[in-house]
């Protein structure tokens, strides 16, 4: 049974991943690879249905130089990454950011498609 | 025609010996357009420093209440000692003045700001309700004319300091919200309103996936019409059965007094709590249905002022308590970025 997820209270960006602390004490890491390779929004989400563009997608953020982004709250229940380059549109639940942590994947195994739930 | 201070320099008119030309009506117009423009846009940054929290009301579809709730926020904030506004964006369908009972009302202008009618528990409000003459009359405008009156709406109007303004929109994911989010600085957040059963809930989702698009928070989503409480009184102590929406059987038991109370769930039930769950946002509470509400509305004396102790007020309370839950003046509160 997974975790409940503790509340996030610290990021730390950090050369090439970001460090976080939860309530709980826990330390945990996210790559900006992981990050920006997992991006919700309308444009990367599909890209993650098949293999071939899911791999493409992430030689794409491979090949950016690592840089800290900027982190913007969204509400309280997200965050938005500011990028130099590439997709700074996808809005982060913290829901998202504690599966990448634990190493889980954030889409949970289910394609996008537009629109229709 | 006055002289215009402004004149144009043609250095062919001084070799001819004559003085500068004067430019045309049109030009003249098109400089007063460009300067309006100008004003406008610095009265909307202005905005963001005179109104502190700025709250877009939102649904998918149309009927679910949204009007309604956006006036009951404002009223239950207002009567929480707040100075409130009610920005009523609905320009082709204006139900905010009739509620706030502010019927026929005309708006005041002064050097060019138009000043908002004040309605119950001093909510200010802005209508385009305000500017028909005949409320029959439809307004039939493409785009570029709505966008414009959106802008004038936001920017020429003298709402003073405010602690709270409330947006009403018209249903959907249209122009409206899109203009406001990139014309007004700041906004807190959405709320979604909906009602409890799949079409409607299908519709909500929608915005919620729009406020994202816009990179609006969202504040939470709000399930109205969310059950009908029937009160009854029978004999004391005893089991009574009602014959429920879709043939279901609700069963009570009346109180010593004889009293009871059976919940129909006409229009579903939960399903704005299961949608909020769905997207990760807050559900911020469930109103219920009120004829009340609907009597009203169309008297013009809201049921938060008429009954502000009744079930339906308190559950309104509730929910700005949740609304003001997620409404911070600190910055993302405790999350500490580094």
């Amino acid at each position: 049974m997974a975790q409940q997820m503790p509340k996030l209270v610290r990021i730390e960006r950090r050369e090439s991943d970001l460090h976080l602390t939860y309530e709980d004490e826990q330390e945990l890491t996210v790559s900006y690879q992981d990050l920006r390779h997992a991006c919700p929004c309308a444009h990367c989400s599909p890209l993650r249905n098949e293999d071939e563009t899911s791999l493409k997608l992430r030689s794409q953020v491979e090949s950016f130089k690592l840089h800290k982004p900027s982190i913007n709250p969204v509400g309280h229940y997200a965050l938005n990454f500011i990028w130099e380059n590439g997709c700074s549109n996808g809005i982060f639940r913290f829901e998202r950011i504690w599966d990448l942590a634990n190493r889980r994947d954030p889409d949970h195994g289910k394609p996008y498609v537009h629109g229709a739930w | 025609m006055a002289e215009s201070p402004i004149t144009t320099h043609d250095p062919k008119n001084e070799e001819q010996g004559q003085g500068p030309v004067q430019p045309s009506p049109q030009q003249n117009k098109e400089m007063e357009k460009n300067f309006a423009q100008m004003k406008r846009k610095m009265s909307m940054e202005e905005i963001g420093l005179k109104i502190k929290h700025k709250i877009m009301v939102l649904s998918g579809k149309g009927g679910v209440g949204k009007s309604t709730v956006s006036t009951g926020l404002a009223l239950s904030l207002a009567q929480l000692g707040h100075k409130v506004g009610i920005l009523d964006i609905d320009i082709t369908g204006p139900n905010v003045p009739k509620m706030m009972g502010l019927d026929g009302h005309k708006l005041h202008v002064e050097e060019g700001r138009i000043h908002p009618a004040k309605g119950h528990l001093g909510v200010k409000v802005i209508s385009m309700a305000f500017l028909l003459d005949d409320p029959d009359t439809p307004v039939v405008w493409r785009g570029p004319i709505k966008l414009g009156a959106i802008q004038q709406f936001i920017g020429d109007v003298e709402w003073g300091n405010l602690d709270y303004l409330i947006i009403d929109f018209p249903p959907g994911t249209s122009d409206e919200p899109l203009t406001v989010s990139q014309s007004l600085p700041n906004i807190d957040g959405m709320v979604i309103v909906t009602t409890p059963q799949a079409v409607a809930l299908l519709d909500s989702r929608k915005s919620i996936t729009f406020a994202e698009s816009l990179k609006v928070p969202v504040l939470g989503v709000v399930e109205n019409m969310s059950g009908y409480t029937i009160n009854g009184v029978t004999a004391a102590n005893t089991s009574v059965e009602i014959a429920g929406p879709g043939g279901k059987t609700i069963k009570s038991t009346s109180d010593e007094n004889g009293n009871f109370s059976v919940t129909l769930d006409i229009f579903k039930k939960g399903g704005g709590k299961s949608t909020a769950e769905d997207f990760g946002v807050p559900f911020l509470g469930a109103l219920p249905f009120d004829p009340g509400f609907v009597r009203g509305g169309d008297d013009g004396v809201h049921k938060i002022v008429s009954d502000p102790e009744g079930a339906s007020s308190i559950a309104f309370s509730e929910i700005v308590k949740a609304v003001l839950a997620q409404i911070s003046d600190k910055p993302s509160s405790s999350l500490e970025i580094i």
